[in-house]
């Protein structure tokens, strides 16, 4: 029993080091679920923030599109070709639930209207609740759900233009065209000092 | 070059692509368990599924048992309506029908266990897929 722990305690310290590729590799080649592991306590903080700005509303419901979302990055984790960071193949999976979860949220209450339910403000619009909206919230607020996707992938979680072209299936002139208007919307819904356009 | 001449403009952030990045930035958020909880959900999921075939293996052969027998038996009784003459085929060929092993008859016995090799086979191609 102590050997266990001990081996396991080895074998966290290994994985410490080893590269996302090589967790990919492992977790892949030997459905090795500690590999894979640590690859979540490597990214949960930067899927789970992109959800949470993404979906605005109650973080539970951005943990459990969190949690989906790692359950079907395990699921597919064969397709991760290893050509671009693994952070940035990651949220293409988060923005794809964070996508289904909308649709399937938008088919149920479409099903709800038809069978004459008035649900209680189900779509979660991004300007709803509250007490307690950030400067962020108001900011995310002017834009589409692209535009926020694409603004908080380059400027939450840092990810280059080709980076997020492929994440979200666009051309990297779209997406920096998108971000383009994005900073416009921003610059003429508040008062952005220092701005240099382009 | 051209797409080293990208990366470096792409670089090349202004005053408001830093304060954006400032507005945007968040606090780190602590794991508190969430690997933990994927990773067993995962586990769990992989039991599942290999514990799916032979379970479910299993609960068909129970369900599919008794018609089988009652089929077997059937068949074996119409072979006794068959005109002698079809039969007349020498004994070493044909399967012992009327030797008993382990109180049941030989047939009944020969197609379980061929149904259980398939079944086996079918299951280890599939576990092994």
């Amino acid at each position: 029993m102590a050997c266990d722990g001990a081996w396991q305690i080895i074998q966290t310290a290994t994985l410490l080091e080893v590269e996302d590729q090589s967790l990919v590799t492992l977790a892949v080649a030997s459905q090795d679920t500690a590999a894979y592991g640590e690859l979540i306590r490597r990214h949960q903080s930067q899927v789970r923030n992109f959800l949470r700005k993404l979906a605005g509303g109650s973080t539970e419901d951005a943990d459990d599109l969190a949690q989906e979302c790692f359950l079907h990055a395990w699921d597919k984790l064969q397709t991760f070709s290893g050509r671009g960071s693994f952070i940035g193949w990651l949220l293409k999976v988060a923005y794809t639930t964070f996508l289904q979860s909308k649709r399937k949220s938008k088919r149920y209450s479409e099903v709800l209207s038809e069978v004459g339910y008035v649900a209680e403000q189900q779509s979660r619009s991004y300007t709803q609740d509250t007490n307690e909206v950030s400067d962020l919230d108001k900011l995310l607020a002017v834009l589409t759900e692209e535009e926020r996707a694409i603004m908080v992938m380059s400027y939450a979680c840092g990810l280059s233009h080709r980076e997020i072209g492929d994440a979200t299936g666009l051309p990297v002139g779209t997406v920096k065209s998108i971000i383009f208007r994005g900073k416009d919307k921003i610059r003429t819904n508040f008062d952005i000092k220092d701005h240099k356009h382009g | 070059m051209t797409s080293k001449i990208i990366n470096m403009v792409e670089k090349l952030k202004d005053a408001e692509d830093r304060l954006l990045e400032s507005m945007f930035a968040a606090e780190p958020i602590a794991d508190g368990g969430f690997s933990q909880r994927i990773v067993a959900q995962i586990r769990r999921r992989i039991w599942v599924r290999r514990l799916a075939l032979p379970v479910a293996m299993l609960v068909g052969g129970i369900v599919a048992f008794k018609p089988v027998m009652q089929l077997v038996t059937v068949s074996s009784t119409l072979l006794g309506v068959v005109p002698r003459e079809f039969l007349e085929i020498p004994a070493s060929v044909l399967p012992q029908v009327e030797s008993v092993t382990f109180g049941m008859p030989l047939m009944p016995m020969i197609v379980l266990s061929a149904m259980v090799v398939m079944a086996g086979i079918l299951g280890t191609r599939l576990l092994n897929e």
